[in-house]
């Protein structure tokens, strides 16, 4: 070190060195002055001695990799220079502490360590998807800022997978008698088996990296470098503290799986893992008054927040403990999470209005100990409305509390400011001014049925609502209600009849009673409004005189009973059920999750497996847990009650697992983001109905 | 004296984040309280009590040391210079035994 003092004070062009700060890799780094552009840089100086040529090539490629990275948790490179005999590199000078200095003896905070995680992977990603590895991650190479910000330095051995470079450099350091590139306990154990280094065995170097920091030690601690790689290669990681949480603890260990293709297989995969878990705090947002009226927002902090752009695709996902959004461009292809939003509280229902130019998020969300609330955002979930008042109420001479509300439901076309909510205990609410406020309505609620319906499985509720579609409608609003069946009004919600004609209950002594079946969904496609399909508690239906009458169509259904029911956006005779074994057991049947599609209105089904676990997938999806998109060709998508998210880009020919470890999926909803204002390119609605007939037809001769 | 409150964290976003909040007007029961401190704080009600007017399953209100689930609920007096905890349950159950 001594022998690099003589540069401070002195110039190197037009950087006057001011301090040593470090020693790196391969050089000595220094604060330094940028006399040109008057601001504080660092520079990175080669060390002199042995291996200099090699060293100063290295040297070179580093800037190379790293300066095509721009990326808010990189550490920019400015320039490559060359003065007299010295070799430099200027880059960004970050003020800050390396991520080892700042874990304590017991690792850092949950909250703190994910928000680091998450950045870190987000500039791995970056970087892989640049065609560069970092090669030696660890927490040393990690500096946050004052600002929380993680910015990582020294992609010193980096280099661009696939090039002519990566041969070059392995040759170099055998020649430097280092025969190993990297840090040797953040090393993979195909690296020390000499395989080459890899996107993976970056993601095991922050497995390590993350282990390291949630609890202050090693994953594989050793007294030797022989004892280190004995580890590594042969043993599993020391256990984590029971202090670190499991979801964290999965996900870390899921880095450090010893066979590559074990681990996540991208950096954003594990960026998604670690956001999912990062818990959201409420805050209410200040105000001004001691007094305040009226709805409340919160900003819901500790959550990374999509920002969406017109043509994006959300997935609304209600779990047991929160929820979650994933936005995605229109291919569909790679979803970012963001969430959990209130998280532990129950979110059974959710909602988008898109109508009359909002872009409004509707959700409601359930506490055990503070109640039920619906709530709102119209800015994608930064912040949402804590309605100092619960909007839907039980009127006091019913003596009726509300449990949970199940439903969210959008008035049809004529009625753009009308909302629907199905709650527990079984009764509809409407508001007719876009949710402002809320009615219950009476004309169902004092149905003389009403007394006589049955709690199921669920509790009394009422789940599905299912509005008169409009000019083309029959002018016939429906609801479900588990147990009591289905019921119809057709006089704006004033006078209800029960439609259950034909539905068999298999638990009562008379089997085709007029009301009390335990209908599980039921669905309609606006281009038949005359035909409903129903998922029954055991029976799968369908009403072509709307509602009159059912009959049974689970033609060939490995069981018939299931949750729910999904009609094809653009096609009205292609439905979606999801059959589980029975009411006893109510899991996917022998352990092979699969969907069933019928494109004749259900006088046939098939399964469509490809892509989904059939072995030991003892699974349940419930009854707003599938839903489709309106895109061509339709997506698909369905939540698991043990926390999977599954999608098809391809209208359930396919699927992929979006996204596992989630609490215990209640509801799945879709938004395609538009813009309000007018698309630049007038439509062409002709051309797509014709093309979409087209393919309807050439699928239909399949 | 007044009646002081102990708010929990969670409802502090209705209290412009005080965790005690201090009843200048007079309140004989637990209920006035309640609704005078509803009335400062909107929010706070809907959240204790559901809209038929009961305290929620899995809320406990203290005066003093005493849950009032045992001194008469709602209508229970309150002393002068009461002091009042709003209490979440912490199982989720703690009174499911009654």
């Amino acid at each position: 070190m001594d022998e690099r003092a003589p540069l401070i004070g002195k110039n190197l062009d037009h950087y006057r060195i001011l301090a040593q700060i470090g020693q790196g890799g391969m050089g000595v780094v220094y604060r330094a002055h940028d006399e040109v552009l008057d601001r504080d840089v660092a520079v990175k100086v080669l060390a002199t001695g042995a291996g200099q040529t090699l060293g100063r090539d290295h040297l070179l490629r580093e800037a190379q990799a790293a300066s095509s990275l721009t990326h808010p948790n990189i550490c920019t490179i400015y320039q490559v220079g060359k003065s007299g005999d010295e070799f430099y590199i200027v880059m960004e000078l970050v003020d800050g502490q390396p991520l080892t200095a700042l874990v304590g003896a017991a690792g850092l905070p949950f909250e703190v360590l994910a928000r680091y995680g998450v950045q870190i992977a987000d500039a791995l990603a970056h970087a892989h998807d640049k065609g560069t590895l970092h090669r030696d991650l660890k927490g040393t190479n990690i500096f946050v800022t004052r600002e929380g910000r993680v910015k990582i330095l020294d992609f010193g051995l980096a280099t661009r997978v696939g090039s002519d470079l990566l041969s070059e450099v392995t040759r170099s350091y055998a020649a430097l008698s280092t025969s190993l590139v990297g840090t040797l306990p953040y090393m993979a154990p195909e690296l020390l088996r000499g395989e080459a280094a890899s996107q993976l065995s970056d993601i095991w170097a922050l497995g390590v990296t993350l282990y390291q920091a949630a609890c202050a030690s090693l994953p594989f601690p050793g007294k030797t470098g022989f004892e280190i790689s004995s580890a590594i290669l042969h043993q599993a990681p020391a256990p984590l503290p029971a202090s670190v949480p499991p979801g964290l603890a999965g996900v870390i260990l899921r880095c450090l799986a010893k066979e590559p293709a074990q681990r996540f297989q991208r950096a954003s995969e594990v960026r998604s893992g670690l956001e999912t878990l990062q818990g959201a705090t409420l805050t209410g947002r200040e105000t001004q008054q001691p007094e305040h009226r009226g709805p409340l927002r919160m900003v819901l902090r500790g959550i990374e927040h999509h920002a969406v752009r017109d043509g994006d695709v959300l997935l609304l996902v209600g779990t047991t403990k929160g929820a979650f959004l994933l936005r995605s461009t229109r291919d569909r292809k790679r979803w970012d999470v963001a969430g959990p939003y209130f998280h532990g509280h129950g979110v059974n229902a959710m909602a988008y209005d898109d109508r009359e130019g909002r872009h409004r998020l509707w959700l409601a969300s359930n506490s055990v100990l503070w109640g039920t609330f619906l709530r709102s955002s119209d800015d994608f979930g930064k912040s949402w409305t804590n309605p100092a008042e619960a909007s839907i109420k039980f009127p006091a001479e019913t003596g009726a509390v509300l449990k949970n509300i199940w439903q969210i439901s959008l008035g049809g076309p004529p009625q753009p400011d009308v909302l629907y909510c199905g709650v527990e205990p079984a009764a509809l609410f409407e508001s007719r001014d876009a949710g402002e406020s809320w009615s219950l309505v009476r004309g169902l609620f004092d149905h003389p049925h009403r007394p006589r319906w049955m709690p199921s499985n669920g509790g009394l509720i009422l789940h599905t609502v299912v509005p008169d579609p409009g000019a083309a409608g029959t002018g016939r609003m429906y609801v479900a209600i588990s147990a009591g069946g289905v019921y119809s009004s057709d006089d704006g919600l004033k006078s209800w009849t029960a439609r259950n004609r034909g539905v068999r209950v298999t638990f009562m002594p008379e089997k085709y009673p007029e009301f009390g079946q335990c209908v599980h969904k039921i669905a309609l496609h606006p281009a038949r409004p005359e035909r409903l399909f129903l998922q029954n508690h055991w029976g799968i239906y369908r009403s072509d005189d709307a509602g009159e009458s059912w009959r049974d169509i689970a033609n060939g259904v490995p069981s018939d009973f299931g949750f729910p029911v999904v009609i094809h956006p653009h096609d009205p005779d292609c439905v979606f059920v999801l059959p589980v074994e029975s009411d006893e057991f109510r899991c996917t049947p022998e352990g092979h999750l699969r969907v069933y599609r019928t494109r004749n209105a259900g006088e046939s089904w098939e399964p469509m497996s490809r892509g989904l676990p059939q072995k030991r997938a003892y699974e349940t999806v419930l009854r707003d847990a599938l839903t489709a998109d309106e895109l061509d060709p339709a997506g698909l998508y369905f939540g698991t009650r043990s926390g999977a998210l599954y999608g098809s880009r391809d209208e359930g020919r396919s699927w992929t697992r979006i996204l596992e470890g989630l609490p215990a999926i209640v509801c799945v909803k879709i938004a395609v983001v538009r813009q309000p204002r007018p698309p630049r390119r007038a439509p062409r609605p002709a051309r797509a109905a014709a093309k979409r007939s087209a393919r309807t037809q050439a699928r239909r001769r399949k | 004296m007044g009646v002081t409150v102990h708010i929990p964290g969670p409802l502090r976003a209705f209290t412009d984040g005080r965790s005690e909040v201090t009843l200048s007007a007079p309140a004989a029961t637990v209920r006035d309280a309640l609704d005078l401190l509803g009335s400062l704080y909107p929010g706070i009600r809907d959240r204790i009590l559901t809209e038929q007017g009961a305290l929620r399953e899995h809320i406990n209100i203290f005066v003093g040391n005493e849950d009032v689930r045992y001194t008469g609920g709602l209508a229970t007096p309150l002393p002068a210079a009461a002091v009042i905890t709003i209490v979440p349950a912490i199982s989720g159950g703690a009174h499911k035994q009654e």
